[in-house]
């Protein structure tokens, strides 16, 4: 979590080669997965209306804790350097077992006036609280509902700029404004497609738009963190290829308000709640093919839920949680009939951690997962899962 | 709104009055106090009961250091925990590392216990050096000077005002730095263990003996296997110098053991309630190993 940062001063004396080498560090995160279904069904589980599983597309997505016994997650590696008095830079590259991406790679501005800041590049969107903080930092070794549905198994990762302002004001507020490629799998999507007769365009760039507004005060020892996001843009979701052919083009909002309560009980004891909501709404057209002919139906869709979790520090090194995920909303309607789906869909989660230090932590994960349906059926999957994670090297202490 | 404008734009007009400073830790915004007195407007980001090195980085810091003027940090990474991503989410130029706004202390000292290659498995060391050299009372002056320059660059028309308060703050502590000399010279050459390697300034200042540490490593808890070698090295230990945020049972059972008085002792300002001040922490000191 520590290391390295201040002095950039330091450098303007001291002409020495590797004192300009950025700060370098890696993640690794290995697990061991005990799932109360088969690797083959948990990657054919989808969620009616929220869900479909896409395997040809994202060949590096995260897929965290995808199979039974061992699974190695990832192994990271963060490079971060300043460029000059007015640039900063980030970089993130994730290898999986099959390769590396660049999944973000950006520069943020170090002196703008006005309290104004300006990131450029391929970076996390400042959407909601968690999608900003990378695996890692997370409190559960699960990606939560909301997230996964709406935003995707990687989350909102984009490419575009992001500028923020921080408000004068004698308690934090920021407001940000990001405009983006959007080319999400899970909402958005920027390429157009044809088949049999249809043909869709290919939306306009920057296809999204997203802002977001955060603010902060203490009362005592607890502190308050609250977000208010919105996103907006054009979908292009196809899955032609794909046996079962089905493909939607429309236009996608999604809100998001988030809360986080952090109570301190001493430098290392702490007790936070911490929640999301988001709430989709998607309108356009849905296309199908069963084989033999093409339909064209006009599709509205109004989804949300939430997450919310508990998580008690309760000493230096152990900590515990609990994090339960809910769907409540699921209203899709196909040419103004609602459709009869699910409304409900839970999962969660309890866990317990140990850090020796800050860089090594070990955390056991125990869940009942309610969400998914195979071939129409309710799954329900019990989930175990022992997670290791270290880093090393000069890895940039974490925002709150 | 007409109402929340003028109250907005006095907020902002009262800004250019005076001079905006944020100091990390409480001895810092005490050093600062005694040079600006009434000129500057300050702020404490962590508490005299916290760990020093486990902050918090509260949003809540962020809007104090949106306005600041100058931030004037410890130093030798003990900040690092926290204070780099709240500089970055400050969206203040003139705070940043490298600007006149950017004053680390540390640079102004000279570290004790450097080490020559590092390792995490030597657990939270600080490659610079031990950070915690304001409990050298020797070290004040030094960085009260060092903070004057610094008030002046930035607010030349208060410059005189600053050297005068410099001026009575050094010769007010150099007559407490003698008694002090005085108090703690009947405990040179005295054994101590300590719960992590924070009072080692002041026990090389005062030539009291260092023999153990009840971490095994930086940061690393005790474990009962170093607890018995601890015990089994340990001679004509006098003292175990506990701070006021670590777990106490280790040093409790310690000191029985050994025979020794535990001291529990304030490391910054505010560590007790009684501590308001940068003489008072010492003073606190001294009087506890008086006990």
């Amino acid at each position: 979590m520590k290391k390295i940062l201040i002095y950039v001063f330091l450098i303007s004396f001291c002409f020495g080669g590797q004192i300009f080498n950025p700060d370098i560090s890696f993640i690794l995160d290995n697990s061991y997965v005990g799932r109360s279904v088969e690797d083959e069904i948990f990657e054919e589980l989808e969620i009616p209306g929220l869900y479909h599983p896409h395997h040809n597309f994202h060949a590096h997505s995260h897929g965290l804790n995808k199979n039974n016994g061992f699974n190695f997650n990832y192994g990271e590696l963060y490079l971060y350097s300043p460029v000059d008095p007015y640039f900063d830079l980030h970089v993130v590259i994730p290898f999986s077992e099959e390769g590396l991406e660049i999944e973000e790679g950006y520069i943020v501005t170090r002196g703008l006036p006005f309290n104004l800041q300006f990131k450029m590049g391929k970076f996390r969107s400042s959407f909601g609280r968690l999608n900003v903080q990378h695996l890692h930092f997370w409190d559960f070794s699960n990606l939560p509902l909301v997230y996964k549905v709406f935003l995707g198994d990687d989350g909102l990762v984009e490419k575009g700029v992001n500028i923020n302002w921080v408000l004068p004001f004698p308690f934090y507020l920021s407001l940000g404004l990001e405009v983006l490629q959007g080319e999400n799998e899970q909402s958005f999507g920027i390429k157009g497609f044809s088949a049999e007769s249809i043909s869709v365009e290919d939306a306009k760039v920057p296809n999204l738009s997203v802002g977001f507004l955060k603010n902060s005060f203490d009362i005592g020892n607890l502190s308050i963190l609250t977000g208010l996001s919105f996103a907006t843009g054009k979908s292009r979701i196809s899955h032609l290829l794909e046996e079962e052919l089905h493909a939607f083009a429309g236009k996608t909002k999604i809100f998001g308000f988030d809360f986080t309560a952090k109570y301190f009980i001493n430098s290392y004891r702490y007790l936070s709640f911490q929640g999301e909501f988001i709430l989709r709404n998607q309108k356009g057209k849905e296309y199908e093919y069963d084989g033999n002919q093409l339909y064209e139906n006009s599709v509205s869709k109004v989804q949300g839920g939430f997450y919310s979790q508990l998580v008690l520090r309760f000493t230096r090194r152990w900590r515990t949680g609990f994090q339960y995920n809910l769907i409540n909303k699921n209203d899709v309607k196909v040419n103004d009939i609602r459709k009869d789906f699910p409304q409900h869909f839970l999962s969660y989660y309890a866990m317990l951690e140990f850090n020796p230090t800050e860089f090594s932590r070990i955390r056991l994960e125990v869940g009942q997962n309610r969400t998914f349906y195979h071939e129409g059926k309710k799954k329900t999957i019990n989930e175990v899962i022992l997670e290791f994670n270290f880093a090393i090297g000069a890895h940039g202490a974490h925002p709150f | 709104m007409k109402k929340f404008l003028l109250f907005l734009f006095l907020n902002i007009s009262f800004s250019f009055a005076e001079l905006k400073v944020v100091a990390t830790y409480p001895w810092i915004g005490e050093l600062v106090k005694e040079i600006a007195k009434d000129k500057v407007k300050l702020y404490i980001i962590a508490k005299g009961t916290d760990d020093p090195h486990f902050v918090v980085p509260k949003p809540s810091h962020i809007a104090k250091l949106r306005d600041a003027d100058l931030i004037v940090i410890q130093g030798a990474q003990l900040e690092i925990g926290f204070l780099p991503p709240l500089l970055q989410q400050s969206n203040n130029p003139k705070i940043q590392p490298g600007k006149d706004g950017f004053l680390e202390l540390s640079q102004f000292i000279n570290l004790i216990e450097k080490l020559e290659k590092v390792s995490r498995a030597m657990g939270d060391v600080h490659p610079e050096g031990n950070p915690h050299y304001h409990l050298d009372p020797y070290n004040i002056p030094v960085l009260a000077k060092v903070i004057k320059e610094k008030l002046c660059q930035l607010d030349g028309k208060n410059c005189e005002y600053y050297e005068k308060n410099l001026d009575e703050f050094l010769s007010k502590w150099n007559t407490k730095l003698r008694e002090w000399d005085k108090g703690f010279e009947r405990f040179k050459g005295m054994g101590v263990i300590s719960y992590h390697k924070i009072y080692d300034y002041f026990i090389q200042r005062y030539g009291l003996s260092l023999i153990g540490t009840l971490e095994p490593l930086p940061g690393i808890p005790p474990t009962p296997k170093h607890i018995e070698k601890l015990l089994a090295g340990a001679q004509n230990v006098k003292f175990i110098l506990q701070d006021v945020y670590h777990e106490k049972k280790t040093a409790h059972y310690i000191a029985k053991k050994l025979n020794a008085k535990l001291l529990l002792l304030p490391h910054d300002v505010g560590s007790f309630p009684e501590i308001k001040d940068l003489f008072s922490l010492f003073d606190e000191i001294l009087r506890r190993f008086n006990q």
